[in-house]
C-alpha cells in the first residue's frame, strides 16, 4: 500500500474529518483517539493486511510512521 | 429420541439506568452521542449497592417460570462470575428460593460471554442421556460490581442483567450440533485479578491508568481491548466455519444470526469479515450494553417479540469472550 493512501485509510478509520495528518502526526494527541479507535485500527490492519498488533503494540504507538513501522515496512511502497 | 427445544425466554434488568449523558458528565472528553454512535449503547441498567446478580437471577427466573408448571423443572444451571458466596453454589440459594423440588439437580457454572452456549449444550446433554427433562438456564451478570469508578472504557460497554430459559424435551430437535472452544493462555486479558484465593482483596491497591482515561485497581475488572479484539477476529469466524460444518449446513440456510453482543463495533467488523449479510444479523444492544451472559438469551426474547424471528426459524448463535472461552450452536425457534 502507498503510504498516502495509507493515511487516507486511516483518517477514514479514526473518522477525522476536518483534522489533516501526515506520518508525524502523534495519534495519541489527537482528540479523537481514544480505547475505540484502537479497535479500529486492529479492524483496518485486519483488514487491509491479514495482520495482528498486540495490546502492547498499541501502548508504544506515537507518531503514524510508528503505526506504519509496527505493521511492517514491507507492507508500503 | 430424546429432543430438546427452547421453550420459554425471559429477562430481568436492574432499574437503576446509567446514561451516555452521566457518562459525559463524569468522564468530560467522553461524548454521549459519540458514544451510541460506535458502541451502540445508549444506556445500561446497573444493579444497585445492596443487588447482587443473583437477585437478577431470582427475578428473571420467577417471571419464566410464571404460568409454568414448576414441579416440571428438574435441573437448574446458574451461570454467573459474580457469585453470592465463594460456596455455597448460588444454584442451591436458588432452588429454594423459587420454591423448585428438591430432588433435582443443581449447580453454578463460572462462565462470562460463552455461558449462553455452554449452558444451551448441557441442557441438551442431559436431556438426551435421561438425567433431566425441562431445565432451568439461567445467566445472569453484574460485573459492574467489579468495574472502577473511574474506569471510563469498562462503565460504558458493561450493563447487568439476567436471562431465564427453560429447555425441554421435545419430538423434534431444536437444538442442534454444538462447537466449542477454550484458549486459557488469554486469561489474563480479561479478569478480575484480586478477591480470589490466589490474590486477596486488597484493600490498599493502588490506582492504575491505562493511558487513555481510564483508572482501575487490581480489586476490579481488567479488559485489555485490542487482545479481547484480536482474539475474537481468530476464533469466531472459525467456530461459525466449525458449527456450519458440524451441522451441515451453509450460511444461506441459516434464517438469522446473534453473536454475543459485545459491542456494536466488533461485532459488526466479524459480521462483515465472515461474509454474514446484514439483514441476517442482530445488533442491539442500545439499552442494555453488553450484558455478558445474558446478552443472547435477552436478543432472542427480544426478536421473537418484535417478530424478527419465527416457530421454525434457524438461528445460529455465538458466544465468545472471557477465558478465552467460546461456543456456537444452531436452534430452531
Amino acid at each position: 500500500m502507498k503510504t498516502n493512501e495509507f493515511i487516507e485509510e486511516l483518517k477514514e478509520t479514526l473518522e477525522l474529518e476536518d483534522v489533516e495528518i501526515n506520518e508525524n502526526t502523534n495519534l495519541k494527541d489527537l482528540e479523537e483517539y481514544d480505547s475505540l479507535s484502537v479497535l479500529a485500527i486492529i479492524a483496518m490492519i485486519d483488514e487491509n493486511f491479514g495482520k495482528k498488533l498486540s495490546g502492547q503494540d498499541f501502548q508504544s504507538i506515537t507518531t503514524v510512521k510508528s503505526l506504519m513501522e509496527l505493521i511492517g515496512k514491507d507492507c508500503f511502497e | 429420541m430424546n429432543y430438546s427445544k427452547i421453550k420459554k425466554i425471559e429477562y430481568y434488568l436492574p432499574g437503576l439506568i446509567l446514561t451516555n449523558q452521566e457518562l459525559q458528565k463524569k468522564f468530560p472528553e467522553w461524548n454521549a452521542e459519540k458514544i451510541e454512535k460506535k458502541t451502540g449503547i445508549k444506556e445500561r441498567h446497573i444493579v444497585e449497592k445492596d443487588e447482587t446478580a443473583l437477585d437478577l437471577a431470582f427475578k428473571a427466573a420467577e417471571k419464566v417460570l410464571k404460568n409454568y408448571n414448576k414441579e416440571k423443572i428438574d435441573f437448574l444451571l446458574f451461570c454467573t462470575q459474580s457469585t453470592e458466596y465463594y460456596l455455597p453454589s448460588g444454584a442451591c440459594i436458588l432452588q429454594d428460593k423459587l420454591n423448585l423440588n428438591t430432588n433435582i439437580g443443581a449447580f453454578d457454572y463460572n462462565l462470562g460471554c460463552s455461558g449462553f452456549i455452554y449452558g444451551i449444550a448441557m441442557a441438551k446433554s442431559f436431556i438426551k442421556s435421561g438425567i433431566a427433562n425441562n431445565v432451568l438456564l439461567i445467566t445472569s451478570e453484574a460485573y459492574t460490581k467489579y468495574i472502577h469508578p473511574k474506569d471510563k472504557s469498562n462503565r460504558t460497554i458493561f450493563g447487568d442483567g439476567a436471562a431465564a430459559t427453560i429447555i425441554e424435551k421435545s419430538d423434534n430437535e431444536g437444538i442442534f450440533e454444538v462447537s466449542l472452544g477454550t484458549d486459557g493462555s488469554g486469561y489474563k486479558n480479561l479478569i478480575v485479578p484480586n478477591g480470589g484465593l490466589r490474590n486477596r482483596y486488597d484493600i490498599n491497591a493502588k490506582e492504575i491508568d491505562d493511558g487513555s482515561g481510564s483508572i482501575r485497581t487490581n480489586n476490579n475488572i481488567y479488559m485489555n481491548g485490542p487482545e479481547i479484539f484480536n482474539f475474537t477476529i481468530d476464533a469466531v469466524p472459525k467456530v461459525v466455519s466449525n458449527v456450519l460444518k458440524k451441522n451441515k449446513t451453509k450460511i444461506e440456510e441459516i434464517d438469522y444470526v446473534i453473536f454475543h453482543q459485545a459491542n456494536k463495533y466488533m461485532i459488526e467488523y466479524l459480521r462483515k469479515k465472515i461474509k454474514i449479510p446484514k439483514e441476517k444479523f442482530y445488533i442491539n444492544m442500545l439499552h442494555t450494553g453488553n450484558t455478558v451472559s445474558a446478552t443472547i438469551p435477552i436478543a432472542l426474547k427480544d426478536c421473537f417479540y418484535n417478530k424478527i424471528v419465527k416457530t421454525g426459524d434457524k438461528v445460529l448463535i455465538v458466544g465468545f469472550g472471557v477465558g478465552y472461552s467460546w461456543g456456537a450452536t444452531i436452534i430452531e425457534i
